[in-house]
């Protein structure tokens, strides 16, 4: 029951958020300035005009209208099936990039010396941008020969949200593992138990509480990849490109594009979702202080 | 095992334990130390803060390595011992596992051990009872209060039934009604099986009343500086408390101490470190 509460409380205090942003839009849209503003000879704040800022409500009916004049397919299937196709990739991304990340923190943990020889590799990493990444996985990929296996276009959008998603869950881990309280590991050492044994018993149980904030962070981490990836390598069938597509008619038809943003948004929401769900199932049995 | 009531429970010969070693931040910890333990004793280690009490204590359990001198428990080295799991270890913090039941707790050396799921049940019912918290093995730790907790915590250490107990100022945080209440379980628990123990703590009348020798430490470098023996019989109860031979003993480990207490102060003005 308490759960019940729980989850009813942020659903209540998700809707309050989304009706402010929606209030704090649609306030701006009124009084702000039509034509963008000039703060202190800057000029920062946007246009108010319907083409820059459309209603909320010009959003939302457009779903419901055809994606392109004529057709009978309503863009809000279009824009549903295309965000499933970039969730599909992104739980692809998102379990390589958990498999690759904790495994590396296990590593890092056991060895000194590949924690600080890797270290650095890994936060250099994500320095690189991932717009010039892509066309390199691509290419790679094409030329990838592992038998019969042929690599489809689609697991390159995978991989590079893989690349955002390994470094959060990696470092996160890490900490998680190494932070066993001192008396913990002198009782597992007090039973003469092997390092995998207490990996198990000890390491892994106590890294959970650190482990979940890094998921989301990974979860988010893979969206982003994905639908990154999705616009520069032209891959088609998912949000990102749609978002693209939708953008170069931003003069003529300024809701459509939001339409394809917010299906990228929901796409993200439902990713963090799930490592909610599975937050809630791991911590079931731990203290409430530690699980917020 | 059949000859192990006749070999030593423990013994510490000639052991120093020095840290840091060369470096600036050199401590001696221990100096010269020499203690033999029968099995079935009780025998207590106290002392001023930073007299390396604790430390003689994972010395023994092999936590830590000495600098000098030699270590046996049960007539094996220590590392020998910690590897046949001969000791079982009980903190301050109880140390329980936040995401093991009560019982998941108990049977965590066991599983260590490989025992399999039914020997492992069983010795579970056995410690519950033996810690009288039958009801409790489904709950979690956090469910129980400190006492109980402590209590679990003492099951575990007894769950593989070693014949040596190794105890850190395990009832350090419990309020004193629930630490005399304990010091009574323990003593109950130690006669029903016949497990040695050795005891860290700060308390006088704690030592006194579990004890059949009390070592009383000099601060840094810890040396023993006295061992008295508690004559008060092995049968003990709460009319023990209030017994002559408690305040007398109790009387002369204060003056054991006492004896260090002027160079104790002076040299934690120094140092002002901690024992471990």
């Amino acid at each position: 029951m308490k759960l019940m509460r729980r989850l009813a409380y942020r659903t209540f205090m998700f809707a309050v958020t989304l009706g402010l942003i929606v209030a704090l839009w649609e306030l701006y849209k009124a009084t702000g300035p039509q034509d963008g503003g000039l703060l202190f000879g800057v000029r920062v704040l946007p246009r108010a005009n319907d083409t820059a800022m459309p209603h909320v409500s010009t959003m939302l009916s457009r779903y419901g209208r055809p994606e392109v004049r004529g057709s009978d397919k309503k863009i809000w299937v279009v824009v549903l099936s295309g965000a499933w196709f970039s969730l599909r990739l992104s739980l692809v991304g998102f379990f390589l990039g958990t498999t690759i990340g904790i495994g590396l923190a296990i590593l890092m943990a056991r060895f000194t010396t590949v924690r600080r020889g890797l270290l650095p590799y890994l936060v250099m990493s994500q320095t690189v941008p991932l717009i010039a990444l892509a066309p390199l996985v691509v290419s790679w990929g094409g030329k990838l020969e592992i038998g019969s296996f042929v690599w489809p276009r689609w697991l390159s959008a995978s991989i590079l949200g893989t690349f955002l998603a390994f470094f959060p869950v990696a470092v996160g881990t890490l900490r998680g593992l190494t932070s066993s309280p001192a008396a913990a590991v002198e009782l597992m050492s007090s039973y003469a138990a092997s390092w995998r044994q207490t990996l198990f018993k000890l390491r892994f149980p106590a890294a959970v509480p650190f482990l979940v904030p890094a998921l989301k962070l990974g979860a988010s981490g893979a969206v982003v990849g994905v639908v990154v990836a999705e616009i520069s390598t032209g891959l088609k069938g998912g949000i990102g490109r749609l978002i693209i597509e939708y953008a170069r008619e931003a003069t003529g038809d300024p809701a459509k594009v939001f339409t394809a943003v917010f299906g990228a948004a929901a796409l993200g929401l439902t990713m963090s979702g799930l490592v909610a769900l599975f937050d809630l199932y791991l911590m079931r049995n731990r203290p409430k202080e530690t699980s917020t | 095992m059949s000859d192990l009531a006749n070999l030593n429970a423990v013994e510490v010969t000639g052991v120093s334990k020095i840290f840091n070693e060369g470096k600036a931040n050199q401590v001696d910890a221990l100096l010269d130390v020499n203690l033999t333990i029968a099995p079935g004793e009780f025998v207590s280690l106290i002392g001023p803060s930073g007299c390396g009490k604790s430390t003689l204590l994972r010395l023994i359990a092999n936590l830590l390595e000495p600098t000098q001198g030699e270590i046996s428990v049960n007539g094996k080295t220590a590392a020998q011992a910690r590897l046949d799991q001969d000791y079982g270890m009980a903190f301050q913090q109880a140390g329980l596992f936040d995401w093991r039941t009560v019982g998941k707790n108990i049977e965590l050396p066991l599983e260590l051990k490989g025992w399999n799921k039914k020997k492992r049940a069983a010795r579970v019912a056995e410690m519950l009872d033996l810690v009288k918290l039958q009801d409790f093995g489904r709950m979690y730790p956090w469910q129980l209060s400190g006492g109980m907790q402590q209590r679990v915590a003492i099951a575990r250490a007894l769950a593989a039934h070693p014949p040596l107990l190794l105890m850190d100022e395990p009832f350090g945080a419990l309020d004193e009604m629930t630490r005399e209440y304990m010091q009574g379980e323990l003593l109950r628990i130690c006669a029903e099986t016949s497990t040695t123990v050795v005891f860290v703590t700060h308390s006088i009348p704690e030592a006194v009343y579990l004890s059949n020798r009390v070592v009383v430490m000099s601060p840094r470098p810890g040396r023993i500086l006295q061992v008295i023996s508690v004559n008060l019989g092995s049968k003990r109860s709460e009319l023990t408390r209030a017994a002559d031979g408690f305040f007398r003993s109790i009387t002369s480990v204060r003056e054991a101490l006492r004896g260090t207490h002027a160079q104790h102060v002076a040299s934690t003005a120094i140092r002002g470190a901690e024992d471990r």
